[in-house]
């Protein structure tokens, strides 16, 4: 089960490397980043709310990228030569959630790195947390409106679009929303970062069922 | 061992119940062929039992872990390498063979380092065929294998199929004919979402025409020949059609009426 399954990931990656459509989301990203951190940002945990609430629209648009990446006869092969759909969904969720720990992942070394400020690791340590609930709450996103759940990009844009807009600046909201309003307030978002990977396994299912019953 | 489909059906929002009801076994040394017209579900049957789609209800069961399917549709859209994808569907089939002796065989004359979309339509096909024919699969479910091959590529692959068919158990979709001459298959039509078995084909019937010039009216004369299935009248002469075991009879009969003989010819098409 597991070798197949890594074996599924690393096509969708060699593919993905292919196509360029990775491109955008983390040129994107990386623009905000730049933006955000380029003057003077500011001490932790500030500008950090910032970029992880940037890092939940553009994991969820890479997620939407990888889900996408196969045409839908191709993934017909896929699957059947996988075994099945179990093993290409989670590969595909373990491919896109890898991509958002990317995002996640430069958002938080980049200031540590080219800023003035001190970063003590309790700091760092929940700004991974924060940015780690927004990346997999991104990546859920993602699969719930890419195929085989939304299969016409027009609409996984509007709805993506729709549903960041709604939820990220609702700091009472989990686990994006509220992963950001502790890490402002000097709390862990441990909590948070667990119920955006669980949300991320339950998009998966989502999209798994979805697959079986579209196929 | 054997795949077995038990009562599998299949709804689209859109199309409506495309599958009704579909009872197939699978099993080596026994291919099944499913013949029919465009849009009755014969994709959709084989994705199901590639395990590529589930049935809206019914069961496949007896699946083995290692499936080799060819879609009908050649997806074109692969920016990937023909050899790395060859890699890689091996290892997610989980099996470490080399699909360069099939491409071989095939007669696979692109470059296997161009991306799979700059390929030809035959040798897309060449490579789809390889990643589902060399991965040691224990179940085929092939959608049109034929289609898009030049000759000899075709005549290579009813060995490679007649040969993989005595060991695995094989599924085809085929509008050619040549799926049905595997040793041992079995041929269904797939028609308003069921499966009929197809009686074999009936044994092809040749025949001879002659060409004969005879005195007196030519429908007096025809009515005196056995055996005439079809019957021509051009000037000077009467061609007639009979089954090549009554040629001789009717060969006899003509000369006992004094008719002359212009032409005997071979004539192999269907009665």
């Amino acid at each position: 089960m597991i070798v197949r399954t890594f074996a599924v990931a690393r096509y969708l990656t060699a593919d993905l490397s292919r196509s360029q459509r990775f491109l955008l989301p983390l040129l994107v990203h990386g623009a905000v980043l730049a933006v955000l951190f380029g003057g003077d940002p500011g001490p932790p945990p500030g500008p950090w709310a910032v970029s992880a609430l940037v890092v939940y629209p553009t994991a969820a648009w890479l997620a939407v990228v990888v889900a996408n990446t196969e045409a839908p006869e191709q993934r017909a092969v896929t699957i059947a030569s996988a075994g099945g759909p179990a093993r290409v969904t989670a590969a595909t969720l373990l491919v896109a959630f890898a991509g958002g720990l990317v995002l996640a992942a430069l958002s938080v070394l980049v200031p540590v790195v080219v800023s003035r400020y001190p970063y003590p690791p309790p700091v760092l340590l929940a700004g991974a947390l924060a940015h780690v609930a927004c990346a997999a709450t991104g990546t859920a996103l993602g699969l719930l409106v890419a195929r085989p759940v939304v299969r016409r990009i027009g609409w996984s844009v509007c709805i993506g679009v729709a549903v960041v807009m709604a939820t990220a600046v609702q700091p009472w909201l989990p686990p994006a929303g509220s992963a950001v309003e502790a890490l402002v307030s000097g709390r862990l978002p441990i909590a948070q970062a667990a119920l955006g990977v669980g949300l991320a396994v339950v998009a998966g299912v989502v999209s798994w069922a979805r697959e079986i019953r579209t196929a | 061992m054997g795949v077995r489909l038990a009562g599998v059906r299949k709804s689209y929002r859109r199309r409506g119940e495309v599958l009704a009801g579909i009872d197939l076994e699978l099993a080596p040394a026994r291919p099944a062929v499913v013949v029919g017209g465009n849009g009755t579900g014969k994709s959709t049957l084989l994705r199901i039992a590639a395990g590529a789609g589930a049935p809206t209800a019914g069961s496949v069961t007896g699946r083995p872990g290692v499936v080799g399917f060819l879609p009908g549709r050649v997806p074109a859209s692969s920016r990937m390498p023909a050899r790395a994808y060859l890699r890689h569907m091996a290892a997610v089939h989980g099996t470490r063979q080399d699909a360069g002796d099939l491409l071989d065989e095939l007669g696979f004359s692109g470059d296997l380092d161009a991306p799979v979309a700059r390929l030809s339509t035959g040798n897309v096909q060449k490579i789809l065929l390889a990643q589902a024919l060399g991965c040691g699969a224990g179940l085929l479910v092939l959608d049109e294998p034929w289609s898009g091959l030049d000759a000899p590529a075709m005549a290579a692959l009813d060995r490679l199929l007649a040969a993989a068919a005595a060991t695995t158990a094989l599924l085809v979709a085929d509008h050619t004919g040549r799926a049905a001459a595997l040793p041992g298959a079995a041929v269904f039509r797939l028609a308003h979402g069921v499966l009929a078995a197809e009686a074999a084909a009936p044994p092809e019937v040749r025949h001879t025409v002659v060409e004969l010039w005879c005195p007196g009216d030519p429908a007096e004369v025809l009515r005196g020949l056995p055996g005439v299935r079809a019957s021509w009248l051009g000037a000077g002469s009467l061609t007639v059609r009979v089954p090549a075991d009554r040629g001789d009879g009717l060969l006899a009969a003509a000369l006992a009426r004094g008719c002359s003989v212009l032409g005997v010819r071979r004539d192999g098409a269907r009665p």
